[in-house]
């Protein structure tokens, strides 16, 4: 199966159309550089040792094994892959399953697009994982996976192995579809204030109450010996929302303002489930102190604002704000453009927020990982940690820094050099292959042209048999 | 100050005008701790030992710049600083001509989704008498926002797609330009028609249709004949100006009737108006300047994502390009990831001249981290800062009033702790119109409200 | 004319003749009468396809079905026998994908150009609505036999079709027909053949699903209420005194006799990622791997063959779009794909995975062969094009018992032309289906092929992320 997987792999490379870098080899040495490594400072003039996917050894003074392949990264920056906690790419087909209320049911994990583009533009932004969501139009949405971005693999060799499942719920203008409306003569979808959207969580919850008991008794009575019994019907819609009140599943809850914010916490409370994080919470700053208590994290974007109503009092501070609070919190993309220039986004908090840049960073690298539960294997660079890594060729935080390479599990899986080197072949191979259509569209209409000679003459005939593949003459 | 002691000689005119000339100063004064917009400008200024980047000559350490009446009236070293003038120490800190948006809808729109508060695109396709200016609302907040990431003056361009609206019509209005600050257009106008807008149609395929909701199709040949009426249309229209403007100048106006459409665009045909072509695709790009090129246009090019593709004729024809913003995705699956990043190095390479712009409001603030990504993937940092500040203005015809640091020109400065093109640097003081301007804005203010929460009863 | 008693006995023959013309005539009609229904061809080449080819052999058909095949056979008196010689046999071509003999679905008001109907009449809220879900549909059922392009697939080789229902997620059942019959039950082979499932969002924005994660969603739904279905209902009917009464869902349960039928599930599967996910998802929902499309087949053979999945492989292979705007981007993707795609029979042969051809709405038979054509250029070896086409597909579709091979006991649908099959200058000359011999006719030049759009999998309006952020 190995090998099938590899000869897939590779067949798979030839139709990814940006260049796929050959393999690494299994142990690196990467030399040379300023280590930022977010949970235990910066090292000038570092190493990292990479073995088996995961960094072996990381400082000033790291052993170079003999015959090692060394990755001279003289006068670069090295940082953990940037983590984007908030994401739409890879996604086959719409990212909102936007009729229902609730759509649950409908899982992103199931629609994973390997071959989307927007993969390799994201590493080449220095992304490595990223949380990826069913979009905002359902106060409950789709259920939601977190994905190492391993461009060239396939869909099933994407999720983040051991990250805890998510689900998406959205609060305000979006879920009530309050700036769209159907076309003329669809009715409207409840809910269409906020008074309707806390009502169909609160409604969705209760209900998977319910289903959860049916089956807890059902279990219980089959368990005790009992037969002819007719198992409750499974509903795929519910599963999900039992799976958060065991705790088992993690709620991203997209939401813009304050009083929306406090509504989720209140619902989580009343049933007893937990929210991981609160997404955009443009408003955060306005109720931090609850969202601190409460232990939700906050993923919220560097500087939007204006584009809607809820999004009028967001303020470019709102991440220092939190933060001051005591929220644990990201900034995040919500855009496959926005994800490539991540660090430029949380350098933009030393600005407004006066955060110290390693302050900054973790916005993009320590924090998200914990908000997602892997921070046990990403978000800073450790020894046994995944070796997840970004390279710039300037301090990351800078405008100027632009990603030289990016890694993950230890792979090269982008290489600005060897990007660049690529072009010319690529644009040759579309080149030859535009020619070759086109020549083939040619003999195409020639031999149509001649058929219809033929044909002309034939029908003068008396009727023969016909040609089993008549017309293809060459 | 003792009315009494100073040329009193005991005249009770004197000791009356000694009073009126405190109760001035005391007014003066009290003018002075109000957060200025912009008054009749009076002030002087002396901007005292910080690193003067005129953009006219190499930068100046330890410079002066003297600030009078609006204008720059001296900048070097060894400047004598006027006894009136409001003196602000700049030492450890830069200089540097105020930021310039040239393509925005600053002032038009408030928030994207609701349409009360946006007047960026008006209904059909020729709406050349339409000024941008008519519609700036002084009291947006987008306007304090913008001016406290170090932009001083903006362009509102009407019918420009930005990042919440699409754009509209095919001539669209005449774009303005304005400074950040000023309690009426009045005060802040620069100049209230610097360009016509002009959408360029495309071959459209593929559209979005609301009221399903989902994407229509249609064969090329449909969409092409509608692109062909579009750009007939456009012509005729030109053909009629022409008309009217002869007549206009030659004939007796009792002959004919006036039309306030045909008459705003007589500044474009004449080539003294230019016309902000709006295109992104090569296509799009290619028949627009070989359009203006025939109709005798002056034309300067809006957006330009495929600019690249189209470099020899955009240099052969001298076309200037007001750039969108330079992050955005490529506009092709297969084009270089880097390739709008690294696009305005291309094209000032080939010898094109080029100024970035946000074509946005909320995102105008983003100005100079558009200029900063494109010195990463190459561009020279001063030509960046250039087409920040004088590139657009030269290309407008602003140039004589703004962009550099000369003696003469508009005092728009910013004084910050360093390269206004990097992230982290911070503004530490604003001229617009030759005001200190405060920095203070919504933004800042609800951080400041919210700061200030006390815990809340657990 | 009044009737005398000496013409009684006249009167009496009359109307016995009467009776029995009307007999014969009805027989006739029934297609009872006519030639008989024994023929043999000598000396001719044969291609069972089950085994290997006779040089010089006798084929003899009897009552419908092949009574001997060999180098020699005895051949009924009654056979009409035919001088095969330089002639080939082969069985019957199977078309694994058609729409033959079915009314064109009525493209509802909004629809453009083909593509999918933007907004549907009825809205669904959830998979408790069952959009778009009609496995009760049986093609059988609709048949209409005056389709011309019946004849047009016959005069070319064609003597089977797996005609299936379209319009939805579960359109309905597909039926294995012969391409002839006086009557649409004549034409039936095996009614209830195949369940196709779609994976395409019909729903759009506002109606479910309007997704494919939601369509998926959906038929995972569905696979699951029948099998509760299945558990439910002998449960209930031993003990109903002691239940709620269970309600009436015709999807479920036409999908759970589906399922326990051992229907062929046909899952879609065009791109290598398309392909993958509905590996994934049948492995899943515990149903026999069976993808319709592959195109992009040629870069996943080895895992197809790993999972024994069995392929219905389409002969559109994809193409730029006529319509589409010449200055538009051709991605290097696409290029590849539409360069590659005809050699995915050729590799999944050598990757010994099992695979039909079906015609997906192309027009006429000469485009099928044309296509055939670049599939054979790309390294596709006339025998497994020909066992594609016949024993392959009838495996696949489950009924190589009684067809896709010439061998005796099977339907006597056979092909006789004279040399290579897939040779352009080869000539058919006979062919039967049901042991009835069928004189081969010059095709007409087609007036005006009307192409289906090629289906493109549901875009989805970036406009609707943004105002959904």
């Amino acid at each position: 199966m190995s090998r099938a997987l590899l000869i897939a792999s590779f067949a798979f490379a030839l139709v990814a159309p940006a260049s796929v870098p050959a393999q690494t080899p299994n142990a690196v040495l990467i030399q040379n550089a300023t280590i930022l490594t977010v949970t235990q400072g910066t090292i000038e003039h570092g190493s990292i040792l990479i073995r088996d996917g995961k960094v072996a050894a990381v400082g000033a003074d790291v052993q170079v094994p003999a015959g090692i392949t060394v990755i001279d990264a003289t006068g670069q920056f090295i940082i953990p892959g940037i983590i984007d906690c908030h994401s739409h790419i890879a996604v086959d087909g719409s990212v909102n399953e936007g009729a229902p209320a609730v759509s649950s049911m409908a899982n992103i994990a199931d629609v994973l697009n390997p071959a989307d583009v927007n993969i390799y533009r994201d590493l080449a932004g220095g992304v490595t994982t990223a949380n990826i969501l069913h979009g905002s139009a359902n106060p409950i949405g789709g259920q939601t996976v977190v994905i190492k971005l391993r461009w060239g693999k396939q869909a099933n060799q994407l999720p983040f192995e051991g990250a805890l499942p998510g689900i998406k719920f959205a609060l305000g203008e979006n879920p009530k579809h309050s700036n769209f409306g159907p076309p003329a003569g669809t009715p409207a979808r409840y809910p269409a204030t906020r008074m309707g959207v806390e009502e169909v969580i609160r409604q969705a919850f209760t209900e998977a109450r319910e289903y959860k008991k049916h089956w807890d008794d059902y279990n219980q009575r089959k368990a005790a010996g009992e037969h002819n019994q007719i198992p409750p019907r499974r509903d795929l819609r519910l599963e999900p929302l039992v799976e958060v009140l065991e705790g088992k599943r993690y709620v991203h809850a997209h939401c813009y303002r304050a009083d929306e914010i406090l509504m989720l916490l209140r619902v989580a409370k009343e049933f007893g489930f937990k929210v991981r994080t609160f997404q955009h919470v443009l408003e955060g700053y306005k109720v931090a102190d609850e969202i601190s208590t409460a232990g939700v994290g906050g993923s919220t974007f560097s500087d939007w604002w204006a584009y809607k109503m809820e999004a009028y009092d967001a303020i470019p501070y709102n991440a220092a704000l939190m933060r001051e609070r005591g929220v644990l919190v990201s900034i995040n993309s919500d855009s496959a453009e926005e994800a490539r220039h991540l660090n430029q986004e949380a350098a933009k908090t030393i600005k407004y927020g006066d955060l110290s840049p390693s302050d900054a960073l973790k916005l993009v690298t320590i924090n998200p990982a914990i908000q997602l539960g892997i921070d046990n294997r990403v978000g800073s660079i450790e020894v046994g940690k995944d070796a997840d890594l970004a390279i710039y060729n300037h301090d990351p935080l800078s405008v100027y820094a632009v990603v030289q390479k990016t890694l993950i599990d230890g792979q090269v899986y982008f290489d600005r050099d060897r990007d660049l080197a690529a072009r010319p072949g690529l644009e040759k191979e579309k080149q030859a292959l535009l020619e070759k259509e086109k020549k083939a569209a040619e003999e195409e209409k020639k031999q149509e042209k001649s058929e219809k000679k033929q044909e002309k003459k034939k029908t003068s005939k008396p009727g023969n048999a016909s040609n089993l593949a008549s017309g293809a003459a060459r | 100050m003792n009315p009494t002691t100073s040329r009193s000689n005991g005249s009770r005119f004197d000791f009356t005008a000694n009073l009126a000339t405190q109760l001035v100063s005391l007014l003066l004064i009290c003018l002075l701790a109000l957060p200025t917009f912009a008054q009749p400008a009076s002030r002087v200024y002396a901007i005292q030992g910080g690193k003067v980047f005129t953009l006219a000559g190499p930068p100046i350490e330890n410079a002066t710049v003297i600030i009078r009446d609006g204008k720059i009236s001296a900048v070097g070293t060894h400047i004598e600083i006027p006894a009136d003038a409001h003196v602000i120490d700049a030492k450890g800190l830069e200089i540097y001509p105020g930021l310039f948006d040239p393509v925005t809808q600053v002032g038009l729109t408030e928030v994207g989704q609701v349409v009360a508060t946006v007047d960026v695109s008006e209904l059909g396709d020729f709406n050349p008498e339409l000024v941008a200016a008519t519609a700036v609302n002084p009291a947006s907040a987008h306007i304090a926002v913008t001016r406290a990431s170090g932009i001083t003056h903006v362009v509102a361009a009407p019918g420009a797609p930005g990042f919440e609206l699409n754009g509209g019509g095919i001539v669209s209005g005449q774009a303005s330009a304005f400074n950040l600050a000023g309690w009426t257009m009045e005060e802040m106008q620069i100049q209230p028609s610097v360009a016509m807008v002009i959408n360029w149609p495309s071959i459209q395929t593929r559209t979005f249709d609301f009221a399903s909701f989902s994407y229509k199709e249609k064969p090329y040949a449909e969409a092409k004949k509608e692109y062909d009426k579009s750009v007939n249309e456009l012509s005729d229209w030109l053909a009629r100006v022409r008309h009217y403007a002869q007549a206009r100048q030659k004939g007796s106006p009792a002959l004919y009737e006036r039309d306030l459409k045909l008459e705003a665009m007589i500044p474009v045909v004449e080539g003294k108006l230019p016309v902000l072509v709006i295109a992104a695709e090569a296509r799009d790009i290619r028949n627009s300047v070989e359009f203006c090129s025939k109709q005798n246009l002056k034309m300067i090019l809006g957006d330009g994502s495929e600019a690249w593709k189209v470099k020899d004729l955009l240099k052969e024809k001298k076309i200037p390009v007001i750039l969108g913003p330079s992050e955005q995705l490529p506009s092709q699956e297969d084009d270089p990831y880097d390739k709008p990043m690294s696009q305005p190095a291309e094209l000032h390479a080939a010898g094109i001249p080029i100024a970035f712009s946000s074509f946005g409001t909320s995102f105008s603030r983003r100005l100079s981290q558009y200029a900063g990504t494109a010195v990463a993937y190459g561009l020279p940092h001063e030509e960046a800062l250039k087409a920040v500040t004088v590139n657009a203005a030269q290309m407008l015809g602003l140039a004589d009033r703004l962009g550099t640091i000369e003696p003469g020109k508009m005092a728009n400065l910013i004084v910050t702790t360093g390269d206004p093109l990097e992230i982290r640097t911070q503004l530490r003081y604003l001229f617009v119109n030759g005001q200190l301007t405060s920095t203070s804005n919504r933004h800042r203010d609800l951080y400041e409200q919210y700061r200030k929460r006390p815990e809340p009863a657990r | 004319m009044k009737l005398h008693p000496g013409h009684k006995r006249e009167s009496l023959i009359l109307v016995a003749v009467c009776i029995i013309a009307i007999f014969v005539w009805a027989h006739a009609a029934r297609g009872e009468g006519g030639e008989p229904r024994y023929f043999a061809i000598t000396n001719a080449r044969i291609i069972p396809v089950s085994g290997p080819p006779i040089n010089n052999g006798t084929l003899v058909i009897s009552k419908g079905l092949i009574q001997a095949v060999g180098p020699s056979a005895p051949i009924p008196p009654e056979a009409w026998v035919i001088d095969g010689t330089g002639l080939t046999i082969y069985p019957g071509l199977i078309d694994a994908g058609t729409d033959l003999g079915l009314p064109k679905p009525e493209e509802p008001a909004g629809a453009t150009h083909g593509r999918k109907p933007t907004v549907p009449s009825e809205i669904a809220a959830g998979p408790e609505d069952r959009p778009a879900t009609t496995p009760w549909r049986v093609a059988a059922d609709e048949l209409k036999i005056d389709d011309k392009r019946i004849a047009s697939w016959r005069n070319a080789g064609f003597t089977s079709a797996l005609t299936l229902p379209e319009g939805g997620i579960f359109p309905g059942q597909g039926t294995l027909i012969n391409l002839a019959g006086e009557r649409s039950g004549d034409f039936v082979v095996k009614p209830t053949t195949a369940l196709p499932v779609s994976l395409k969002p019909i729903g759009g924005f506002f109606s479910f699903p309007g997704s494919l994660m939601g369509t998926i969603a959906y038929v995972r739904q569905v696979f699951i209420d029948a099998s509760w279905f299945a558990q439910a209902q002998p449960v209930y009917d031993a003990n109903f005194t002691k239940f709620d009464r269970l309600p009436y869902d015709r999807a479920e349960r036409l999908i759970n006799n589906s399922l326990r039928a051992n229907e062929v599930v046909l899952l879609p599967g065009n791109s290598s990622v398309q392909i993958l996910r509905a590996l994934k998802l049948a492995d899943e929902w515990k149903i026999s791997p069976i993808l319709q499309g592959g195109y992009e087949g040629y870069s996943v053979a080895e895992i197809l063959a790993a999972k024994k999945a069995l392929v219905l492989v389409s002969l559109k292979w994809p193409e730029r779009s006529k319509d589409a705007d010449p200055e538009a981007e051709q991605t290097l993707h696409d290029l590849r794909v539409r360069d590659l795609a005809p050699s995915t029979p050729a590799a999944l042969a050598k990757a010994g995975v099992k695979f039909a051809f079906y015609s997906d709405g192309l027009a006429t038979p000469k485009d099928i062969f044309k296509r055939l054509r670049k599939a054979l250029d790309a390294g596709l070896t006339p025998d497994a094009a020909l066992r594609a086409f016949t024993l392959d597909a009838a495996d696949i579709l489950g009924v190589s018992d009684r067809m896709g091979s010439l061998e005796p006991g099977k339907i006597a649908n056979i092909i006789v032309a004279d040399g290579e099959i897939f040779n352009e200058k080869t000539k058919l000359k006979d062919v039967f289906i049901d042991g009835r011999w069928f004189e081969v006719h010059e095709e007409p030049p087609p007036d005006k092929p009307e192409e289906k759009k090629p289906e493109r999998q549901s875009d989805f309006p970036e406009a609707v992320g943004a105002a959904t952020r």
